[in-house]
């Protein structure tokens, strides 16, 4: 404990902007990612994907490859009879056998001395195919006499060859239909019958894929026991580690799995991949450690998109604005496999039924297999989709009934102490301060009716404004059996403060966060606290970084082994000094009076804790299980502690001689319920916008016949510094009571309602409504010149 | 693996002509074309790697005689900072300001984005405009021959030009165009940075009171090759940028081009973009 710190007064960390704890390292290059590690004895592996989008394979020659100097493994399916499939229905091999279902496909892998020598061997690996008609078009998919992606297996053709009795329960599917979801409340007929304006659009939405910056790889490695150590980029560690020990039939006790730091996730990471089981399989082969990292083009070609969908939305309102009600069915492209993604109904139902007040509700998905790539999880999960849909029809139902946008969205707008329908339970909810302050920051009543009276003018160039809010979990989502986290805190003899969380660091800041409220309680600056977050074998438990939840999750986690920390020092502290310890504080690293006399400098009293006769150190844990409830099985229940709310309004200029959207700000306002560090929740909504932005008018992964057309950054175009719009951000602190200082999740929550806005501010400026994705300025070039042909729904009840 | 056996890095013409003379070997300047068609499998590198980087002949701008002599190596970072480039040949400035990113303009050279032959080459239009030619040199039978081609004639398709295997090209050059004259190259990507062009427009003129002579027009991405566009130039030839001249300019670029569809933009936006970016270069011509 340095002098100057002994005089600093006790003074909250909340609210202030604090650099994050890894910058330093980052800056300055010292940061050791995945890539740069690398071990004793390790081999460099590569996977062989499939040339065809759908195939059955007749025969794999790998002896070329086999007797390639350099060459320690070339396995195919056969060689790991024991795998099992992967993935939320457990449908998908790592190592395809019989047939291939789409250009990622992986038939075969190689483990080699380095990279190079593996590409060699993949070269010279012969796969024969036979062809089978492709599928590429989730309509297609719904069509009687539709190719079958996966069958029934028989003989040679199909998924695993299962022997009756076998350990894997995969069965194939008569249909091509993944997964359904349906939910209802209320009549909607009823809704319809009482409604005075109806309005009903078809929207389709694209696949984008999440770049990070760090591609996905894995380095896999047994022990002379068997047991396996990964070091894994995985945002999901704990669960994970569960499915590999599953795979292998060992005991999950014996999977350690270490993440170095991550360069971004997003969600990309939350599933597991076929590289993964395939880096364990070649470990296994070699005795070695194997590393397997993408390169960029795999990366575009081989992980997860977002779900492209087709979606079909009727409303209703009454003359004087209450919405009366909605009805919903969508069609997602899953790809050749189904992944956690493909639960984003979920959360696109929430936005549909509970977004506003709508007393009829009627939501139906159908996730179908395709020869496509396949579609996973990514930041704002299914949300973007629905809400860019919803808020397309807050505005049409306005106009058809004369009202001002943001008056009707006032008027159906939730509260606090609402519960939903679907059973939600908005305790805080700031959503009406949302739009109030986005709508009047940005003068939007005021814009919008200037813009919209110069449609016609002769200027090619046209503004618009448009408005559009979210509505996302805040505080967890009660997805998996546990949606707890759990600390392990430690003080030294110095006051130094280890923080040991099950919670995973991608990029988001949650390290400094956590450490922050750890402070908090301890009133001890943020240079005493060590965060370790990233070993299983240390770490407590944590379902993962997913659905905004660790701020909120791991942030009460945290608090509370912190609390119990300081219960322990204040109780020791009051039996020394003979007073109470309700009287007592920790603050500038003493303990203290109320009045603020210093009783204790804290590193010496743990010392004399430590060498006293009763010898003790400072070590707590506490465990978080937030108060939220699984749906049941009409998806009815509060599934989150806390929701978070935001409006957001972009103002934009069309250049009607080219299309060219340009996105000039965005005014938001977040319901954050408290800002911790003010300097991390700018970051992040700043860099949701734009993520939100590419989502909205730049970014588009173009699938032809089931291939990625455009596998690079020069092509796959994401925003660049030019393009970023001036952003005006508020923050609307409702205090949760069950959040950790009153904070609730923001993750996802900037990204969410981009697009939406978007939209409606180009019809503001040209009276044009685009209701397909992206803004490109072909797309809306065509748009303007009613030359683009509106989505259509063609898809077969 | 690369196959390439073989790195030559030649410090004179003489050797690189030789060594290209034996056969099998691929010609590597900035690498900036090379390299990612390489990765993505639509390049072969042949047995010996030529890196003509070093070699000095094939540097520098200068002027004699009223021709302008730039280098193929030249980088589009040394074309932009260079006076005589911004002061005579605007539309070829422009075309580098708009090129790619700093990383990548201080590697790519002028040689290798002409040899790359893409339709949307940046530096190809105006280098068309300023009825460029390039200089190709070879060591067929022993000794070092030059040859002198159009710009024109030299790109015959996407990724072809007349240049031989055993040949370089050395240097392109420019006749110092007439007093007066100026010109224009207009790039449209979908965003303000780090773009190919969805089409590019090359315009050229001496503008003699309001009226137009010796009109050059030229575009990019819109036919296997950048084009000259003799149609729009007859039209625009000898007359004031009148409404009627602009109509008559447009017609016939209609009619000149053959965009195609592809990642990048369809075959219809193309049409519409060169339509409506000839207009209001005209226009702004026009005004002055
Ligand atoms: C990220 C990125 C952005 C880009 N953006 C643009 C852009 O905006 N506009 C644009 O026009 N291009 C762009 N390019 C393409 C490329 O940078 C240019 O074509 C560049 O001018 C190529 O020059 P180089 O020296 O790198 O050529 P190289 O890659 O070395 O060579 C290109 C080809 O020409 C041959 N070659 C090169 N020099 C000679 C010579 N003197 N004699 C004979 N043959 C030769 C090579 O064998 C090869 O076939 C971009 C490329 C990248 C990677």
């Amino acid at each position: 404990m340095g002098e100057a710190q002994k005089t600093v007064a006790r003074e909250t960390l909340i609210g202030k902007r604090i650099p994050k704890m890894d910058a330093p390292e980052k800056a300055s290059g010292r940061t050791r990612y995945l890539h740069d590690i690398d071990l004793p004895g390790q081999l460099h592996a590569k996977i062989l994907r499939s040339t065809q989008v759908h195939a059955l394979i007749k025969s794999i020659d790998t002896g070329a490859a086999k007797r390639l100097p350099g060459v320690h493994a070339v396995i195919t399916a056969a060689d790991v009879p024991w795998q099992r499939p992967i993935g939320v229905a457990k449908d998908h091999l790592p190592l395809k056998t019989g047939r291939v279902r789409s250009l990622r496909d992986e038939v075969a892998a190689v483990a080699a001395d380095s990279v190079e020598i593996a590409a060699a061997a993949l070269a010279l690996i012969r796969v024969e195919y036979e062809p089978l008609p492709p599928l590429t078009d989730p309509v297609e998919a719904l069509q009687p006499g539709a190719p079958l992606i996966h069958p029934e297996p028989h003989g040679g053709d199909g998924g695993p060859q299962l022997k009756p009795g076998g350990p894997v329960a995969y069965t194939g599917k008569p249909d091509n239909v993944a997964m359904t979801f349906e939910y209802a409340q209320g009549d909607v007929a009823q809704g319809e019958r009482e409604s005075d304006a109806v309005v009903e659009d078809v929207f389709r939405l694209h696949y984008v894929t999440h770049c990070c910056m760090g591609v996905s790889g894995v380095i896999a490695e047994f022990d002379a026991s068997g047991n396996l150590l990964l070091h894994s980029n995985t945002q999901v560690p704990f669960l994970h580690k569960r499915e590999f020990a599953e795979m292998l039939g060992i005991d999950p006790g014996r999977v350690r799995i270490i993440q170095p730091p991550i360069g971004g996730g997003f969600g990309s990471k939350l599933d597991i991949y076929p590289f993964e089981p395939i880096a364990i399989f070649l470990a296994r082969a070699t005795g070695r450690p194997v590393k397997l990292v993408y390169t960029r083009e795999e990366e575009f070609e081989a992980s997860p998109t977002r779900q492209p969908v087709l979606l079909k939305l009727r409303s209703g309102c009454t003359r004087d604005g209450a919405l009366t009600f909605r009805a919903v069915e969508t069609l997602h492209d899953n790809g050749a496999y189904t992944s956690w993604g493909a639960t984003t109904p979920f959360v696109m139902m929430q936005t549909v039924s509970s977004l506003y007040r709508v007393p009829h509700c009627k939501y139906r998905t159908r996730a179908v297999y395709t020869n496509n790539p396949y579609a996973g999880s990514f930041r704002g999960y299914g949300n973007l989709q629905a809400t860019f849909a919803v808020e397309a029809h807050m505005d049409r139902l306005a106009d058809a009934i004369g009202m001002d946008p943001l008056e009707f969205r006032l008027k159906n707008a939730q509260q606090p102490g609402e519960v939903t329908p679907q059973g939600m339970h908005f305790g805080t909810c700031g959503f009406k301060e949302c739009l109030s302050t986005a709508a009047a920051r940005s003068a939007y009543q005021r814009k919008r009716l200037e813009h919209a009276s110069r449609q016609g003018d002769a200027s090619p160039l046209k503004r618009g404004v448009g408005i559009a809010s979210m509505l996302h979990v805040g505080g967890g989502a009660k997805i998996y059996p546990s949606d707890g986290c759990g600390t392990i805190l430690k003080i030294d003899d110095f006051a130094h403060v280890t923080l040991i969380t099950g919670a995973s660091e991608i990029g988001q800041g949650s390290e400094t966060v956590l450490a922050q409220l750890v402070c908090e309680e301890l009133g001890l600056p943020l240079s005493s606290v060590t965060v370790v977050n990233n070993d299983t074998d240390i770490t407590p438990w944590d379902v993962g970084v997913h659905a905004s939840r660790t701020t909120f999750i791991a942030g009460n986690s945290a608090i509370g082994a912190a609390k119990k920390a300081k219960d322990k020092i204040l109780a020791a502290a009051a039996a020394k000094s003979g007073r109470a310890s309700g009287d007592l504080q920790l603050s500038g690293g003493f303990v203290v009076t109320p009045e603020g006399e210093k009783l204790f400098e804290l590193g010496k009293f743990l010392r004399s804790l430590h060498f006293s006769d009763k010898a003790d150190l400072v070590m707590t844990t506490f465990y978080y299980e937030p108060p939220s409830h699984h749906q049941d099985r009409e998806f009815k229940g509060d599934v989150s502690a806390a929701y978070a709310w935001a409006s957001q309004v972009a103002e934009v200029e069309v250049d009607t001689r080219t299309g060219i959207v340009k996105l000039l700000s965005i005014t938001a306002a977040h319901d954050v319920g408290r800002v911790l560090n003010r300097l991390g929740i700018e970051g992040q909504i700043e860099g949701g916008v734009v993520m939100g932005q590419g989502y909205a008018l730049t970014e588009n992964l173009i699938v032809e016949g089931g291939a990625v057309k455009n596998p690079s950054f020069r092509d796959y175009k994401l925003v660049t510094a030019p393009e970023i719009p001036e952003m005006d951000i508020s923050f609307i602190e409702t205090m949760d009571g069950e959040g950790p200082q009153g904070a609730k999740g923001v993750g996802e929550a900037p990204a969410i309602c981009v697009a939406a806005a978007v939209a409606n501010a180009i019809h503001n400026a040209t009276g044009v409504r685009i209701t397909s994705l992206p803004f490109t300025p072909e797309r809306v070039y065509r748009a303007l010149r009613g030359k683009l042909e509106a989505p259509v729904w063609n898809v077969p009840a | 693996m690369s196959g390439i056996e073989r790195y030559a890095a030649p410090r004179t013409l003489e050797e690189a002509a030789e060594l290209l003379s034996a056969g099998g070997a691929t010609v590597f300047a900035g690498g900036t074309d090379v390299m990612p068609q390489a990765n993505a499998g639509r390049l072969r590198f042949q047995k010996t790697l030529l890196n003509i980087g070093r070699i000095a002949e094939l540097r520098g701008i200068g002027e004699s005689n009223g021709v302008v002599r730039i280098g193929a190596l030249t980088t589009i970072t040394e074309l932009l900072e260079s006076p005589l480039v911004r002061g005579r040949f605007r539309a070829l400035w422009q075309s580098c300001d708009h090129f790619a990113s700093d990383q990548i303009r201080n590697a790519a050279t002028l040689g290798g984005n002409l040899c790359n032959a893409s339709p949307a080459g940046d530096t190809l239009v105006p280098l068309l405009v300023l009825d460029a030619q390039v200089v190709l040199a070879g060591k067929p039978n022993g000794t070092l021959a030059t040859r002198r081609l159009p710009l024109a004639g030299f790109l015959t398709g996407p990724g072809r030009t007349l240049r031989a295997a055993h040949e370089l090209l050395t240097a392109v050059e420019i006749a110092l165009p007439p007093a007066g004259f100026d010109s224009e190259y207009f790039k449209f990507g979908t965003r303000p940075a780090l773009d190919i062009a969805a089409i590019s427009i090359g315009l050229g003129a001496v503008r003699e009171g309001r009226v137009l002579r010796d009109v050059r027009v030229a575009f990019g991405a819109v036919a296997p090759t950048p084009v000259r566009a003799p149609r729009v130039e007859a039209a625009l030839e000898g007359r004031i940028a009148d409404d009627a001249a602009i109509e008559a300019a447009l017609e016939a670029a209609a009619d000149e081009i053959h965009p195609i569809s592809d990642i990048r933009a369809s075959d219809w936006y193309r049409r519409e973009m060169v339509r409506n970016m000839l207009q209001r270069m005209l226009c702004d011509v026009r005004e002055g």
